[in-house]
């Protein structure tokens, strides 16, 4: 029975009162962008290469952002042939078993892997203990957090192959205790929150003893961890870096599906629901006794969202590169600076900045699952959309992490190369490459172009989840304008000039 | 089938959704959403009469499309002459 016209009407009335407070307040935070900006008279990022060139105030260059990503969901949603959109995220190529290839590549990389980890510890200790030219602090910076992490995304995922615990742990006996399903990725958000928390907190950036300290203590306790509830249970729910690397690996082109290795369009395979072989269950019990893909590559069935903490995964991803943005922009430093004036200990600030902040993004998602849920007429709950909607997010993520750390890793590649052709001395004329400006207007491109795909892909779940056309297009606005908001802050971001973080040298 | 009970205790809205299908018992608040879901999910479980009413919910979602598109095209057309008289003011 459809619902009564008078709790329609009172609901058209609610609904077009919140439309208008949402406007009032887009506007004032433009009006206050705006001002920001006459008192700085800043040109969008390039601001040391294009003085006399075209200038465009901060706040039209952020909303421009905004509204690119508002009219492409219109824009997707002129699609509506579903036989296209399937055949986008369905097309895949098959290039063979790798039978051969395959045990010899896994065998190298954890001989890889091991080397690796030893070296760092070891150079970490032993080595100079200057950044720039640490081998320790060059190849888990520049060598993982940069350029495996895009490799992840932009190739395919071999950290299972390379991890070292993972190596070390399935050849010792182990699985001891069961892993409590109902803690779900749980333990996994708190790790990468954790890690990103030590990243940005304790210079471990900047001295490589600590660093060393940090990453030996990581991987005893990732060893323990391991051998105690079994290296499947570990690496999936609770180690955050094989976390970290298989959420990321999800948005690659290459991947092993069903023993054979397939490529697909980037991003597509971020489109795993199908009701015509599953239900969308929500249950979280059923979702984390699903057989977890020993080469964490995943086969063509295994999801990778299931319950909200993989949803809480994939904002953490969004989230940590914002946050990591904010604290090293001049801006975020004097605001911290500001608070910590106040009588507040600097920890403390970044603490609440950092885990507050996280809050709000999760929270707005919930959120956008709700009204979601409320504008279409659907039997689905808030949960389903929130699970169903969260891979998109790992695009976005992926945009946010290129447009942070592409020149990054450009600009150190020579010291990477440095060091890793001679680990055991320290390169006596480190280079690091000085870039064009041109470089750092690419970052407006990769995190828009993160959020254009993510409305790709986000329209094709919507396709799937709702059987009206119409129903899956109303049902992305709630989602589109946080989209918008995370799209806004970090474009703002990366206009910013950069500092280090206030207090934390 | 829990998903199924969870789908239904979750609405707050009052009126419960009356529509099941039979093949995968989901539920849906109308007709028309539940012939939609019918032949977009299980195609190969509809009957002669079942897919003439897809046939038709279909064209009848069509018209509807074809006004969401005049609307976006508007709100389109909007936005590029808002940003470009925006542009105009201020950008120097």
């Amino acid at each position: 029975m459809p619902r009564d016209e008078s709790s329609r009407d009172a609901a058209a009335v609610r609904r077009w009162t919140r439309r208008v407070a949402t406007l009032a307040l887009a506007l004032i935070g433009a009006l206050l962008l705006a001002r920001g900006v006459a008192a700085s008279n800043a040109a969008v990022g390039l601001s040391e290469a294009s003085r006399d060139a075209l200038a465009v105030p901060r706040w039209l260059y952020v909303a421009t952002g905004g509204a690119a990503i508002g009219a492409s969901a219109l824009l997707a949603g002129f699609v509506t042939d579903r036989g296209f959109v399937e055949r986008v995220h369905d097309w895949r190529r098959d290039l063979g078993a790798g039978d051969r290839i395959r045990p010899i590549g896994a065998g190298v990389a954890a001989l890889v892997g091991l080397v690796l980890f030893a070296l760092v510890v070891y150079r970490g200790v032993t080595g100079p203990q200057l950044a720039t030219i640490n081998f320790a602090v060059v190849v888990v910076f520049a060598g993982g957090r940069a350029g495996l992490t895009m490799a992840t995304y932009a190739v395919g995922n071999v950290w299972p192959a390379v991890n070292p615990a993972r190596t070390v742990a399935e050849r010792l006996p182990n699985g001891f205790v069961a892993y409590p399903a109902r803690l779900g990725r749980w333990p996994a958000v708190a790790g990468i929150l954790l890690l990103v928390w030590i990243e940005t907190t304790t210079g471990v950036t900047g001295t490589p003893r600590t660093l060393a300290a940090v990453i030996a203590a990581y991987g005893l306790v990732t060893l323990v961890g391991a051998v105690l509830i079994g290296g499947d249970a570990w690496f999936r729910n609770v180690d955050p870096i094989a976390t970290f690397f298989r959420f990321y690996g999800r948005v690659a082109p290459l991947a092993w599906e069903g023993g054979r290795l397939r490529v697909s369009l980037p991003a597509m395979r971020l489109v795993e629901i199908d009701e015509r072989t599953e239900s969308v269950a929500s249950d979280p019990t059923i979702a984390g006794d699903q057989p977890a893909a020993t080469d964490g590559s995943g086969t063509g069935r295994e999801r990778i969202v299931t319950g909200l903490s993989d949803v809480a995964v994939a904002v953490a991803l969004v989230w940590e590169l914002t946050f990591s943005g904010f604290v090293t922009t001049e801006q975020g430093a004097a605001v911290v600076r500001r608070i910590v004036d106040v009588g507040l200990p600097p920890i403390l600030v970044y603490a609440v900045l950092f885990v507050g902040g996280f809050a709000l993004f999760y929270g707005a998602y919930l959120a956008a699952a709700h009204v979601s849920v409320r504008r279409v007429l659907t039997t689905r709950t808030p949960r389903e959309l929130a699970v169903a909607f969260a891979p998109p997010l790992l695009v976005v993520a992926a945009g946010y992490h290129l447009a942070h750390y592409f020149a990054f890793f450009l600009s150190l590649s020579p010291s990477l190369s440095a060091v890793l052709a001679a680990p055991l001395s320290a390169p006596t004329n480190p280079i690091v490459f000085t870039l064009p400006a041109w470089v750092s207007a690419l970052n407006i491109a990769f995190v828009l172009g993160g959020h254009l795909v993510a409305i790709w892909v986000a329209h094709s779940i919507a396709y799937r989840l709702f059987p009206s056309r119409l129903q899956a297009i109303r049902s992305q606005y709630p989602f589109v304008f946080v989209m918008i908001g995370y799209t806004v802050a970090s474009l703002w971001l990366i206009s910013l000039p950069t500092t280090t973080p206030a207090f934390l040298g | 089938m829990t998903d199924v009970q969870s789908g239904a205790v979750a609405r707050d809205v009052g009126e419960t959704p009356a529509y099941d299908c039979e093949d995968c018992g989901r539920q849906f608040y109308t007709e028309d959403l539940l012939i939609l879901h019918r032949g977009v999910t299980h195609p190969n479980a509809l009957d002669e009469a079942e897919r003439d009413a897809y046939r038709e919910a279909y064209a009848a979602e069509e018209r509807a499309i074809r006004s969401f598109r005049l609307r976006a095209l508007g709100i389109l057309v909007l936005l590029y002459f808002g940003f470009l008289f925006l542009y105009v003011f201020y950008a120097s």
